[in-house]
Parts: structure tokens; sequence; C-alpha cells
């Protein structure tokens, strides 16, 4: 090993492999953290001062005991109190100027299932499921981000804990 | 060269690497977040992710299938066939389906346009306030020398406030014409039919209860009257009880989708259909063929005919009209479905004529509307066009209005349409898109598309049961263009004459007050209000028990039928090929702008998205051309270049060439994108006043060029033969 290491050529050999692999290694690092992050959304959106103010989930979110979707609030409900509420705020007058404009927001998706797999929120919803089970703490998240990984091992753990383990474990339940 | 890498050299490289890094991170776009947008203003009862049905009808074609849209949060994502009305029974055609590309079409218009060039396709955006006032005025100043042009698929009660408008101006009333209604025979089949029954109606076919049928031309299965429920007739027909499945023969010189569906195919020449159905009625007569019933029958209806030269003028031996004749004489319920009239008016009476030989049965006669309220589009004969444009010529036409119908595209060049358009005052097209029409008219009004609009629509041909579809908006609308009966009501206002025929404040107020006159169906609800509701949410009226079919009265004809054999046009030492020109069941006449629709390959060759010309590979090989190279088919009233098909199953003297594309406007999708074979046609009529758009003789000529043609199938296969072993008669 050493004799090759002495070789001049060889030497310059194993210093560019080296800072390659290395300058891969921070890009990758860099990217893939970035995967990972929490995304930018165009209106820094708090759900932590929406809930500490005593508002529901269903209160925005207002199919997720009715529909396979939850919902998103339309940039009207939005204006409904903040019409009149921190009207001052940059946030708030980042929100207005969407409305004033006929401009709908686009909220950076941050839970997204492959699209092969159907999954209703109303079912789980209905069956006693609280939306911090799933999602996390939302009520105390400034940026709202993804706490589970929410891959189907992690569905199916729950799902053959139930007393109707038999059906909830068929493949068709959620792929169909 | 250092034989090693120094401190600073290192220190550079590593912070070279950093920087990299760092800036790579920085990147905006680095990832792209698929974004959710929910609404600005969300539609109300529209609640995310669970789908709402609104039941409609389908505006594809004048049949008036009842459909089904499928809105989610507001949008509309699939249209299906209603399972409860009468016609379709849950069925729907590709064109039906294809009706979401017009909702959605990204060329479809959104304000009124005005242009002040004719022709020039530069027009100006109107605020609709000053549309209507000039609209208005136009037209009021025209006084009675208002023509007004309707597509058959247009909304009854807009047929009704075109007539209203019409009457109260003194102007003549709506004419309905467009290409499709002359491709699927409806005015030459009404005529028929007032000819032998005094009718004036159109007729259904029960094929379900047949054991033999015959088809002069008539592609029902495809572009025809109503396809899918005679498609569902097809099903029916081929599952009767016992095994049996019934016995089909289609006459026509190029196989249709219907001929490749029958057990026997017969290519007569083009224009030869009712010489075909005279012969086999004199057969049937001269040879006693059949009950007596039908014998005294036959011999009253069928006029004399030359039996050898009716055969060779058809291209087919006596003796199997002799055998065909007595196939259809000899069955229990043999029916005839006569084919467009295009080659004469006379052979679809005679083709109608074995109905009556026959006895009748199996036939329905439309009958009136449930309410006398109730209007429907009925599309007049081709001498009602061509007196129309006379009129436009001779400059005694001051305004014209055109509605659904793209008659600067669907009529041949020699007809005249455009030249007289030049002597016409004022053109105003009420159209959702930029059509030909609209080109060539002064004012667009962007109208709605018929899922965003009000209306109904008198099923026809209904089958024997009488129904009535009714339409309402599936989807808000999603711009600014208005429904054409809102805007004829606010225009009405403003022309004295017209003011006091129009008292309804919009159109869905004439409209309840038109479907208030329907009498209990199988929808129920008492009252006003109760039946209204219920007409929109069952998608339509119709009667709550089928009525008792009626039998259809003896023939009441006061003299035989007699077919001239067809007069062809253009010297055949010059045009040595029959011209063949054909409605593609898919694509249709005007299909042209919907991606899906020219996306679906025909169903015979598999082509889509092109003109083709269709020439029998035998004919071909003489011609010396193959598939894709492209040809000029010329006749003698104009040409038109397009790539070959080979296809096996049209007369080697016959050349075939689809309809729907060659657009120079109608978006996108539809412009300058094929050819239309409207251009090799003459604009005369033809004995008995049908457009004789069957006997056109035509020249083919290789251009030496060829093109990539997209077609999902495999060439070889087709052309060769499997075993490359060629086709008959080379």
């Amino acid at each position: 090993m050493r004799s090759v290491i002495r070789s001049p050529f060889f030497r310059r050999v194993f210093i560019a492999v080296v800072v390659t692999v290395l300058v891969l290694a921070a890009a990758a690092a860099s990217y893939i953290s970035r995967t990972q992050a929490a995304p930018q959304q165009p209106i820094p959106f708090p759900h932590a001062l929406m809930v500490q103010a005593g508002v529901q989930c269903t209160f925005c979110h207002t199919t997720a005991t009715e529909s396979p979707s939850p919902g998103m609030p339309s940039v009207e409900k939005c204006m409904g109190c903040h019409k009149m509420i921190a009207t001052t705020q940059p946030a708030i007058i980042q929100l207005a100027a969407y409305w004033q404009n006929k401009q709908p927001i686009q909220w950076a998706r941050i839970y997204q299932l492959p699209r092969f797999v159907q999954f209703p929120h109303d079912v789980h919803v209905n069956a006693g499921l609280n939306c911090e089970r799933c999602h996390g703490d939302v009520g105390h998240m400034t940026v709202t981000h993804q706490v589970n990984n929410m891959n189907m091992g992690w569905c199916l753990a729950c799902h053959e804990q139930q007393p109707n383990a038999k059906q909830l474990m068929d493949c068709v339940i959620c792929h169909h | 060269m250092a034989r090693s890498i120094s401190r600073r050299s290192f220190l550079k490289a590593g912070a070279a690497v950093a920087a990299t890094s760092v800036l790579a991170g920085c990147q905006p776009g680095l990832r792209r977040w698929v974004t959710l947008e929910p609404y600005v203003v969300a539609p109300e009862e529209q609640p995310d992710g669970i789908p709402t049905w609104y039941a409609s009808v389908c505006r594809g074609c004048p049949a008036g299938c009842g459909i089904m849209a499928r809105v989610m949060n507001g949008r509309a994502v699939k249209i299906e066939g209603n399972p409860e009305h009468p016609l379709n029974a849950g069925k729907l055609c590709a064109n039906g389906q294809a009706g979401l590309q017009i909702l959605y079409n990204p060329d479809r218009l959104d304000a009124p346009l005005l242009t002040a060039k004719r022709g020039s396709r530069e027009f100006a955006r109107l605020p609709w306030d000053s549309a209507l006032s000039t609209l208005a005025a136009k037209v009021k100043d025209a006084g009675s020398a208002v023509a007004i042009v309707l597509g058959p698929t247009t909304s009854g009660h807009l047929v009704d406030l075109f007539q209203r408008l019409a009457k109260a101006l003194g102007a003549p009333a709506p004419l309905v014409f467009d290409a499709r209604s002359s491709w699927s025979g409806t005015a030459a089949l009404s005529a028929a039919n007032q000819a032998l029954w005094g009718q004036g109606a159109l007729s259904a076919y029960d094929l379900g209860g047949s054991d033999v049928i015959y088809s002069f031309g008539a592609d029902f299965l495809g572009a025809g009257l109503s396809p899918t429920r005679y498609g569902i007739e097809y099903g029916r027909f081929r599952s009767q009880p016992k095994g049996a499945r019934g016995y089909l023969v289609q006459f026509e010189p190029h196989m249709s989708i219907t001929a490749a569906k029958a057990d026997q195919w017969v290519p007569i020449a083009p224009g030869t259909e009712g010489l075909v159905a005279q012969a086999i009625a004199r057969i049937i007569a001269d040879e006693g063929l059949g009950t007596s019933d039908r014998i005294a029958r036959a011999a009253a209806l069928a006029g004399e005919i030359n039996l050898a030269s009716a055969a060779q003028a058809a291209g087919v031996d006596v003796q199997q009209l002799r055998q065909l004749a007595q196939v259809f004489a000899e069955a229990q319920r043999p029916l005839a479905i006569p084919g467009n009239g295009q080659s004469g008016a006379a052979g679809v009476t005679a083709a109608q004529a074995l109905n009556a030989i026959a006895g009748g049965a199996g036939m329905a006669l439309q009958g009136n509307p449930p309410a006398p309220a109730l209007v429907r589009a009925e599309p007049a004969g081709y001498g009602q066009v061509q007196h129309l444009i006379g009129q436009m010529g001779s400059g005694a036409v001051k305004a014209l209005l055109t509605y659904g119908t793209n008659l600067a595209y669907e009529l041949p060049a020699q007809a005249g349409f455009l030249d007289a358009l030049d002597k016409v005052g004022f053109v105003a097209t009420f159209s959702p898109f930029m059509d030909e029409m609209g080109a060539n008219s002064d004012m667009v009004l962007a109208e709605r598309t018929y899922l965003e609009s009000w209306g109904y629509a008198v099923v026809a041909p209904d089958f024997g049961v009488a129904a009535v579809t009714s339409q309402q908006p599936v989807v808000q609308p999603l711009n600014d263009a208005r429904s054409a009966g809102d805007v004829l009501l606010a225009m009405a206002k403003q022309i004295p004459s017209a003011a006091g025929a129009f008292t309804w404040s919009d159109e869905v107020a004439f409209l309840r007050e038109v479907a208030g006159g329907l009498p209990a169906g199988a929808a129920g609800g008492t009252g006003a209000d109760a039946q209204w509701a219920r007409f929109l949410q069952h998608g339509g009226w119709w009667p709550a028990s089928a009525p008792a079919s009626q039998p259809t009265p003896p023939p009441s004809a006061s003299a035989p039928i007699s077919v001239a054999a067809p007069q062809y046009q253009g010297d055949a030492t010059i045009y040595p090929f029959h011209l063949h020109v054909f409605a593609s069941p898919l694509l249709g006449i005007s299909g042209a702008n919907l991606p899906w629709l020219q996306g679906s390959p025909d169903p015979l060759t598999s082509m889509c998205w092109q003109t083709w010309v269709a020439i029998n590979p035998a004919t071909a090989r003489k011609l010396g051309v193959q598939k894709s190279d492209v040809v000029r088919v010329t006749t003698p009233y104009g040409e038109l270049e397009a790539p070959v098909y080979a296809y096996p199953a049209v007369r080697p003297d016959t050349i075939a060439v689809p309809l729907g594309q060659g657009h120079t406007d109608l978006g996108r999708y539809a412009q300058g994108r094929g050819a239309s074979p409207l251009a090799l046609l003459g604009g005369d009529a033809g004995p008995d006043g049908e457009p004789a758009w069957a006997t056109v003789r035509c020249q083919v000529t290789p251009t030496g060029r060829s093109v990539n043609m997209a077609t999902f199938e495999w060439t070889p296969g087709v052309e060769q033969g499997f075993f490359n072993q060629g086709y008959p008669g080379e």
C-alpha cells in the first residue's frame, strides 16, 4: 500500500478520487437534507397561532369527516376572519393581496401519497383518530412539516392492531 | 509537475468544493414541490373529494341521449350515459364522452367579438352591452330581411325563441341544417315517410326483434341518426332467444363499421342503393316470394325496373339479387334501413318501401312531442339551403344570424354559400369557438357550451317512447360567455317589433313555462316546482309506462316508387373512379377541435389526427402508390391532397375519403390539419332535391411525396395478408 501511494501518479489519482467523493457527498447531503426539510410556503402560515386562538382543525379542513379529502380552505375562507383580524401583519397583507387579485394561493403540498394508494380521511377520522395521531403536533408547528414517514409499514402497524385486522390487512382496502 | 499537492492548493481545492456545494444547494427550484391550490371562492355545495352528478343532455349529435356529468370540486370530470333515460339507458358514444373537451377547450371564446372587415379574422372584443345594442340595431334595421340558420343540435327552446323572433320580425322561419344531417339522411327519411305514410316524421327500427336486416348504406352503428341507441339495439339483435343471431346485410361501396359488423357486405357502386332496393321489391312481386300480403304490397309499390341493368349499375349479379330478395321476403320480421339519400331521395323511399312490403312491424314512426309547446329542430332538405343561398346572393338578406352550424365549412365551395355571404349586410354567429362561420361573420357572440346551459331536446327518433331530455348547467360558467337564449331575450327588448313577443325575464323562466305543460311522467312530482325539479334531476321527461307499440299504418303511396339510375358527375374517361365521402364514427364531421376524438383511432383503419384516401390495394398497386404516399384527388369541382391508406374493403373502382379535417379555423387542434373532401363535391342538387354528393367521380394522381402516418396497426399484416397471400382479384 505504502509503495502505491508513494508513486506520484497514483497519489494524484488517489487525491482526485477523495476530493470527488467529498464533493459528491457534500452535494448529496445538501440535496437530501433539503428534500427532508419542510417546504417553503408562499405565505408563512403558522398553525400554532390558529390552534392557540381556538380554531378547530375542521373549521378550515371542513370535509375531514365527510370526504376522503379533508379539504383546503379557500382564500375566501381565510378572508372571512382576516378582513378584520391582524390586518396589519405582513403575512395578512400578503394574503389580502391574493384576495384582491383573485389569485389562488399555491401552497406547497406536504403530504403526498403515491397515486396507487387511496387514503380516505373520513373513514379514519370517524373511526376516532384525531388529526395529531398521523400529522403530529400541528398545534405547535409554525412551519408545517411531516413528522411521520407515511410508508405502508407504518399504516399497517396500526391496521393490524384493529379488531377487524383481517379486512384491514387486505391489499384492496387501499389499492383499488 | 508537483510530486504532491501543496497545502495551499489543497485548501484552495477544498474551498472550491465547499463553495460549489453551498451554491448548488442555494439554487431555487432545487426541488419542485407539488402545489395544493384551493379555490379563491369555493363553489357552493361542492365538498372536496365528493362528486356531484348532474343529469343533462348530450349535444354531440341530434339524437338527444341523456347524460350524467360527474362533477368534483366544481369541475366536470366525466360524462356517462343516464341509466334512467329510455333512449340510451346509460350508454354513451365517444362523441358524447368527448363533451368535456368542448367545456374545457383552450380555444373557447369569452367575449363578443366584432370585426371591421369581414373575413380578416381581426376582431375587437366588445362589452356585452355594446354587443347587444349593436346586434339589436342591425337586426332592427334589417326589418323582415333577416335569415336565421340553426344547427340540428340546437335546444328546442332556442329553436322556439328564434322562431318567435322571426315571426315577430316578419322574417322567414329559421332553417335547420348541417352536414351531419345530410350524411345521416334526416330530411330524406322524413320526406320518404311522408311519401309512403303521409307522416313527414323520422322512423326508428327495432333491430332486436328482427331476423333479417338490409341496410342500404346506413351507417347506423357509426355516424348515423342515433348511434348509441342503435348500438344497444344491435346487441339485442345479436342476442335473440334460442341463440338466434339475426342476419345483417350492408349495401355500400366502402366498408363502414356497420358493414364490418354485418354478416354480408355487398359492395355496390355508390349511388345505387335505391336501385338495389327497388330491384329487390320488384323481384318479390314478379317471382311471388313470401306471403301473399307481401307480394301484393310489392306489386303496388315497386316500379318497373330492368333487373339486368340495375344489377350491372350496382355491380352485382342478378342471381345475387334474387337470393337477397328471397331471404328478405321469406324472413319473419325483415327490416330495411334506408341510407342518406345523397344519391336521390327516391332511393330512401325505395328502401322504406321494403319495410312497407314487409308489413311495417319493427318500425316506429316518430309521434308528436309529449306537450304541444315543445319544439324540435327539424333539419331541412337541401333545396331549402339552396333557396337561402339564392336569397342571400340576390341581396335579399340584410342580416343573417347563425347558431350551432358551421355552414361556411360544412357546404362545398361550389354551393356558393361564402360568395352569397358577401351580399349579406350583417352576419352574426353564436358559437363557443371561432369556427369558419365565425371567421366569416361580422360579429361572433361567445356562446356558453352545452354543459353550462339550459334547454331541452325532444328525442328523435324516439323508438316508440316519446321522451324529452332536460339540459342544465353542470358547472358554473367558466368565462364571460353568455347563453344565446338570454342574449335573444335581451336583444329583443331593444327591437320594438319583437319586444312584445318576448315577455320572459330570462330563458329559465321560459323553459319552466314550457316544461310546465308536460303531463305526469315517470319522474312524478305534484305541482310545477316539484315537476321542474324532477325534470332536471332525472334528466328529462318520459312516460311512466312504455306505451303500447303503434302498428305501422298501411302505406298510402299513390304511385309505385321508381328510382332512376345514378347520374354520375364527371366524364368517366377523365375521372375514372367513384368518390365516396363518409363520416368516421369517432371524429364525425365536427369533432376536429376535440383531441380525444382526433386521437381515437378510426375503428377500421386505426388512423387518427389526419385525413386519408382509402384505396383498394389492387388499385393502389396499379396507380403505383402505397400507404403513406400523398395523392391528389380531383373531381370536376375541386381537389384535395391526402395520404393513401390501402384499404381492402372498398371497391377497386371507388376512392373513399373521410370528412372532418381541413379546417382553417376552429382552434389549435383543428386548424391546418388534413383536408376536407367537401372541396371535392358540387353544390347542385341531384334528382329529387337532395344534394348529389354520392355520385361524384374523381381522378387520383400520385404526387411523389409521402408522409409519416401514425396508425395503430401492423401495416404488412393488413396490406399483404397474414401469409403474404395477397387479395382476390389481383
